[in-house]
């Protein structure tokens, strides 16, 4: 039956395509986006345009890019929708993804510091979001911890144990947080306040979505997530808020159309109705909460909504540079990995060492040590800028004669060692110090 | 030299068709993720450098550690659920026998990664035990944490597996082995030690070398719990990280396989010519008494207390689906039927698409099974053999790499008459199901097969049927009992798959409950709902399981009535 | 120096009944078993004569009665505190030990010194003749070996009493005879109590001094075994010891004989007693002669039905009256045996048939 069924579909797809002018009556998006989100859109768009029906085709980002490269000799899907910018820089260096450019009126061409769409026009913004702080209310009330309000309050010693955060390696938007403290920071600074931080992680959860549900069923207390996850799991009733620091980065979420779609007018016509001001309404939805790309849009949103083209201290510290961050994308991920996620346990107990001994005023001079072992890179901002260094880390051989040396998981090794006897030396000093 | 047996054509042409099969959707998929791993990125050439990486890394050999601690310690655990259980069925007159033949294999059907949630709002540093503890004792226990938490939600899952082969194997043990035995002076603990346990050895041994290789294998369930220092782990975030072409995710992919193959190995030899099944005609077991009143009360308490442990990832999936919003309190605040309404109007094709795959793939594997099982014990091919060992291999195949290997082998051809890519027919889902619970369905039909009598066979052909006959009017309906059992193990399991699924699912519509699952699990407002579709996933599980379960004891007495009369 | 000692005693059981759940298996069974004597339990199967035995092994409790062996009662005492030595049917052997291994388990429970194990366990295999087997396995034995390890293993205890439960069932026909003889001869030289538990016949008769015939959880009789032949107490006996023609019918004295009337024609006149009425008699085929059809010595007249040539006798279905009539001749290569549906004559042994 079902055979008969599907076979039926396919000739009709079939038929369809053949008759000239009329829109395809398919569209297959890969999205990492929550069923929240994309059942509205799809809904809404489905009824607009009667007899299409769209395929959601729901993957985590990296997944999705994995899904994507894997099936491009021979690709079926229309459309990529995802959040990370960079994840549509790695598909457009791919040569994945082919040029459109909305007809949409009323997008300004920034929100923040980040450029809303593509300059090269491979993808297109729908709406912003930033990485931000969401706490558990009952929780924090329950241990009596104060509600955070920027990243150096997670450094206090009143967070240890309560902090959550995704790898920057699971997750797109994870890394553009990471790499805007870096840049807002400056490399060392950034790390060593990005170290402290970790040092009060409960956990490093492998997908961007455990943070927020860890916050939402109480695993631990404060996570730090993408704005979408805060406000709407807020919308869906846990007893959570979400707050912007002063050094975010607002960033577009994305949706590009892929090269050799099946059904192209179908996915423009798509992109279109993103962009409308009927699709940037649906952003607004209590379960979906995201920042719409049109300023128009904010007058339809409810009383206490960010809106980052009037608020300007929303993402507005931090002058985003793409470029840096595309070029050191894999050796940030995999310095955070060998440095936070991997040595998770080493490095909290260093960290709840020094705490205790800053507590019991202990030897400051010792403590200083200590905090700057742990604070220690195994490499500096400049190698780490070397092209040639960061090629260990992206070794996708465009021909046979290409040649990289060193190998990832070599040099990893050694930051590892570096790392690991640096937070057992903190440690010992801070044990020591008082 | 020529000789006179009479050849049979039809079994070598099944056994190449079958030879083909196994090649193309097991062998040939696999091999092309392990090549990664024997490719020096530097240079393309074939080389070992990778493995030397693994091996000196230290975060490798932590993982790795941690891995094989995790499934040992699994082990323990698993045995610890299991003993009291499998020696309050098979030893007493226990009343409490029923529910635990019936509830304690209910753990196995509760899709992957469902539990771990459900485990964590109930047993998490903040879940309702601890937040209770905490209130009214001032202390929590950290089930959850780490390594722990994975060994602790292991066990209860997979401890089934111990449970069902340790009773089996007990009750193979004919009652004169334990009377002799008392006989000659022994008795209590000491008999158990060195009589029973030695004789049910080849029973656990096959159980515990299945959990450990799940456990081993599993990847959700880390997963979920954030502990990413074991291999799995590592072998799924390297390979699905954004750009990275490191192959050392497909050098630990490899490192998995062979070491699940070299624990089967083990386990093997451990059981050679260890078949201890004494139990003769008509003689049933170990000998049962009745238990005195304080023994019940003891052992309804060990069982009840065994039963609310293992119950409870059900038990939390349960209040989750039915809770409204659950959050750092004991209990959900409200209870609502809404997420069971939302996921039968939004999505009744993943229970549809559930049922037809899974259905499908055990009917696949009940075919391959039983003929597998015939050729392995009934033909002289040469090669026969070699069948068996593959498909078994199967086991030591994580399903995510057996997902990426279907992409990479059959992403280039065509779908018969269309255009799509093979890799992402929803066939091909199907197929990549059965050939991961192709395993399950191959021992039962074997043992099945075991027990025809050949003369049975020879009966028929003497009296003038063909072999295909003999096979369609006498072998296949004397297994039948063995084909069902095997027919519902590997539909149960199917439907709860995700690893391989997660790659292969090219469209929601083609989508199975587990990946819907999986995706409601990823919004704030989908928990429940998503707990709804696990409780629909758990339901329809647990009916074909109790189906099974009767249809292998109606088979039993069957059997056991030919024996006495 | 005889290997082994042995501290034999009698067996008594007192008025037994033991039921499982509703159902009465044993029914007031008393027996006694003197010290040193090879006693058969013998009957069909489910008769209870395995209970019997397992019950004085101590795996069945008996609701009423009482266990004795020698002067100490051992119905409360558990299996293993009684130093009976069982033999189990399928023998029991464990797979996952050794033949060694096996025979000294019951040594090591006893915690007695390795080098008397050893010396204890080398004597019984050399004893049952399995010395070099010690270090195989039971399934790399014939079940004739495996038959006398389960003996050594028994015999090694110096059990008080030997229990067989259907020790020879196993085995094949000559296989059996010869085991048999084996089992008498180490019974009689150990001088060791032993109950035989089988529903052969010729079995039991062939070892035992004495046999207990049972029937439904009921002693029929207990005797030698041929007080048991000539003497049965009832049909059952009668028939299930050795071959026999019943015959039921109507017993009349008449002046110096009484006259058996089977009321369908046959009639046979038998030495004169007092009984009278409705009865039955019993006929060994042996005591049954075949004569000329006319012969004044005939007592009865028959068809030949079915000859079957056994070796050393010649058995014949005799169709008499609406009877068969089962009838032995002894064969030897001059004696002319009498040909398929012919009629012949049937001369009876008058002094050796039985009365019920």
């Amino acid at each position: 039956m079902k055979i008969t069924f599907k076979s039926l579909l396919a000739i009709s797809i079939m038929t369809a395509s053949l008759s000239l002018h009329a829109m395809e009556n398919k569209l297959i998006v890969v999205t990492s986006f929550p069923k929240d989100l994309t059942k509205e859109f799809k809904s809404a768009f489905e009824k607009k345009n009667p007899g299409l029906q769209i395929e959601m085709l729901k993957k985590k980002t990296t997944a999705g890019i994995k899904y994507i490269q894997e099936t491009a000799s021979n690709n079926t899907s229309d459309l990529f929708w995802a959040s990370a910018p960079d994840a549509f820089e790695v598909l457009k260096g791919d040569k994945l993804l082919a040029k459109y450019t909305s007809s949409a009126k009323g997008i300004p061409e920034k929100v923040g510091s980040y450029p809303i769409n593509d300059p090269d026009g491979y993808y297109t913004g729908f709406a912003a979001a930033g990485y931000g702080i969401m706490w558990n209310t009952r929780y924090l009330k329950a241990k009596n911890i104060p509600v955070p309000a920027q990243w150096e309050d997670l450094t206090k010693a009143v967070y240890h144990n309560h902090v959550g955060m995704s790898a920057p390696s699971r997750s797109g938007t994870t890394h553009l947080t990471v790499e805007a403290l870096l840049q807002g920071d400056g490399w060392d600074k950034g790390w060593a306040k990005w170290k402290e931080i970790a040092g009060n992680f409960n956990t490093v959860t492998a997908r961007s979505f455990g943070v927020p549900d860890g916050v939402n069923s109480g695993s631990f207390g404060v996570g730090i997530v993408i704005d979408f996850f805060g406000l709407s799991s807020k919308g869906s009733g846990f007893p959570v808020d979400f707050t912007y620091p002063k050094t975010t980065a607002l960033v577009p979420a994305n949706i590009g159309l892929l090269n050799n779609a099946p059904h192209p007018q179908a996915a423009k016509a798509f992109i279109d109705f993103l962009l409308s001001d009927e699709g940037q309404s649906i952003l607004l939805d209590k379960k979906i909460r995201r920042l719409p790309v049109n300023p128009e849009t904010y007058a339809k949103a409810p009383a206490g909504f960010p809106n980052p083209f009037k608020d300007s201290s929303i993402g507005a510290a931090v002058n985003f540079d793409v470029i840096l961050s595309k070029s050191r994308y894999n050796l940030v991920n995999s310095l955070f990995d060998v440095m936070i996620t991997y040595r998770m346990d080493d490095l909290r107990e260093a960290t709840k060492a020094i705490q205790d001994a800053e507590a019991a005023n202990g030897d400051s001079k010792m403590i200083t040590q200590a905090k700057a072992l742990i604070a220690a890179m195994p490499i500096t901002e400049a190698e780490a800028a070397d092209p040639e260094f960061a090629k260990i880390f992206k070794k996708k051989r465009k021909k046979a004669t290409d040649k990289v040396t060193g190998r990832q998981a070599e040099v990893e090794q050694q930051w590892d060692t570096i790392v690991k006897a640096n937070y057992a030396k903190a440690l010992e000093l801070a044990n020591k110090s008082h | 030299m020529t000789s006179k047996a009479y050849k049979n054509p039809g079994q070598t042409l099944l056994f190449i068709l079958i030879a083909l099969f196994m090649l193309s959707f097991l062998v040939i998929p696999v091999v092309k993720v392990f090549y990664v791993a024997f490719i020096d990125v530097n240079t393309g050439n074939l080389t070992l450098v990778n493995f030397l990486d693994f091996f000196n890394t230290s975060l490798f050999q932590e993982s790795f550690f941690n891995s094989f601690y995790v499934a040992g310690m699994s082990v323990i655990v698993a045995t610890i659920i299991s003993l009291p259980l499998a020696y309050f069925t098979t030893r007493f007159e226990f009343k409490g026998s029923v529910i635990i033949q019936s509830l304690g294999f209910v753990p196995l059907i509760m899709p992957p990664f469902v539990g771990a949630v459900a485990m964590q709002l109930l047993f998490g540093s903040n879940g309702s035990v601890n937040l209770l503890m905490d209130e009214y004792f001032g202390f929590t226990i950290p089930f959850m944490e780490g390594l722990n938490g994975v060994i602790f939600v292991q066990s209860i899952h997979y401890f089934p597996f111990i449970l069902i082969n340790l009773s089996t194997s007990l009750n193979n043990i004919d009652r004169s082995m334990e009377e002799s035995a008392q006989n000659l002076g022994s008795h209590g603990m000491r008999l158990f030690r060195r009589i029973v346990f030695p004789l049910a050895m080849p029973g656990y041994v096959a159980g515990a070398s299945l959990v450990f290789l799940k456990v081993f294998d599993d990847l959700g369930t880390p997963l979920l719990l954030n502990v990413n220092n074991m291999l799995a782990p590592q072998a799924y975030l390297r390979i699905s990280s954004i750009g990275i072409d490191d192959p050392m995710g497909y050098v630990i992919a490899v490192i998995l396989v062979v070491f699940s193959l070299f624990a089967m190995w083990v386990a093997s030899l451990a059981l050679k010519g260890k078949d201890y099944s004494t139990v003769q005609k008509g003689g049933g077991g170990l000998a049962k008494r009745k238990m005195r009143f304080w023994e019940k009360v003891i052992a309804y308490t060990i069982v009840i207390i065994i039963l609310l442990a293992v119950l409870s990832p059900h038990l939390g999936l349960t209040l989750l689906s039915f809770g409204s919003i659950w959050s750092y309190s004991v209990l959900p605040d409200g209870f609502t039927p809404e997420h069971y309404v939302s996921i039968f109007e939004e999505t009744p094709e993943f229970m549809v698409n559930t049922l037809i795959y899974a259905s499908m793939a055990a009917t696949i594997d009940i075919i391959l099974g039983t003929a597998i099982a015939y050729l392995v014990l009934r033909s002289k091919i040469r090669f026969r053999h070699w069948l068996d060992y593959t498909a078994m291999a199967a086991l030591a195949v994580p399903g995510l790499v057996l997902g990426i290997g279907y992409l990479r082998t059959f992403l280039g051809m065509s779908i018969p008459f269309g255009d799509m890519p093979l890799a992402t027919w929803w066939v091909m889902l199907v197929i990549a199901l059965s050939i991961r619970r192709l395993p399950y369905a191959l021992r039962a039909c074997t043992s099945a097969l075991h027990q025809v009598s050949r003369s049975l066979e020879e009966a028929a052909e003497n009296l003038g049927a063909n072999k295909t006959k003999t096979i369609y009017r006498i072998v296949v309906p004397l297994m039948s009992g063995g084909i069902l059992a095997g027919f519902v193990t590997s539909f149960a399991t199917a439907a709860v798959e995700l690893s391989a699924t997660i790659m292969l699912v090219s469209s929601e519509s083609d989508a199975p409950l587990s990946y819907g699952i999986y995706v409601y699990m990823q919004s704030a407002a989908g928990r429940g709902a998503g707990a709804a579709l696990g409780m629909v996933a758990v339901v329809i599980v647990a009916t074909g399981t109790y189906f099974s379960h009767r249809i292998i004891e109606k088979g039993r007495r069957e059997r056991s009535l030919e024996n006495n009369s | 120096m005889p290997p082994l000692q042995t501290h034999s005693v009698g067996i008594e059981l007192k008025n037994i009944d033991l039921s499982y759940g509703n159902t009465r298996v044993i029914k007031d069974v008393s027996l006694s078993i003197k010290q040193g004597e090879f006693f058969a339990f013998l009957g069909p199967s489910g008769c209870g004569k395995s209970t019997l035995l397992r019950l004085i092994a101590g795996f069945e409790h008996c609701q009423k009665g009482q266990v004795f062996l020698g002067d100490e009662e051992v119905s409360a005492l558990p299996p293993w505190k009684r130093q009976v030595g069982m033999v189990f049917q399928n023998y029991a052997l464990w797979p996952h030990m050794t033949i060694y291994k096996n025979v000294a388990f019951g040594l090591e429970e006893r915690k007695l010194p390795k080098n008397e194990i050893n010396q204890r366990v080398k004597d019984v295999l050399e004893l049952v003749g399995l010395q070099d087997y010690a270090e195989r396995r039971p399934n790399q034995l014939s079940g004739g070996q495996q038959q006398r390890v389960a003996l050594a293993r028994t015999l090694v205890i110096e059990p008080k009493v030997l229990l067989l439960d259907e020790p020879l069932s196993n085995l094949d026909a000559t296989l059996r005879v010869h085991m048999r003889q084996e089992l008498l001869e180490l019974q009689r030289k150990l001088s060791l109590t032993t109950i035989f538990v089988t529903h052969d016949q010729e079995e039991a008769n062939t070892t035992a001094d004495r046999i207990a015939v049972l029937k439904d959880g009921i002693v029929q009789q207990i005797g030698a075994p041929m007080e048991l032949y000539d003497h049965p107490d009832n049909l059952f006996v009668a028939q299930f010891l050795g071959s026999a023609n019943v015959i039921q019918g109507t017993l009349s004295k008449q002046s110096n004989y009484t006259l058996f009337d089977d009321g369908k024609g046959m009639q046979i006149s038998l030495q004169s007693s007092d009984i009278e009425g409705s009865k039955s008699i019993v006929l060994r085929p042996q005591n049954l002669a075949l004569c000329e059809a006319e012969s004044n010595t005939a007592d009865l007249q028959g068809q030949v039905k079915i000859r079957e040539f056994l070796g050393n006798i010649v058995r014949y279905e005799i169709q008499v009256g609406r009877q068969q009539l089962i009838v032995d001749e002894m064969y030897s290569f001059d004696n002319v045996p009498a040909e398929t549906g012919s009629t012949v004559g049937l001369t009876i042994n008058n002094d050796k048939i039985i009365i019920m």
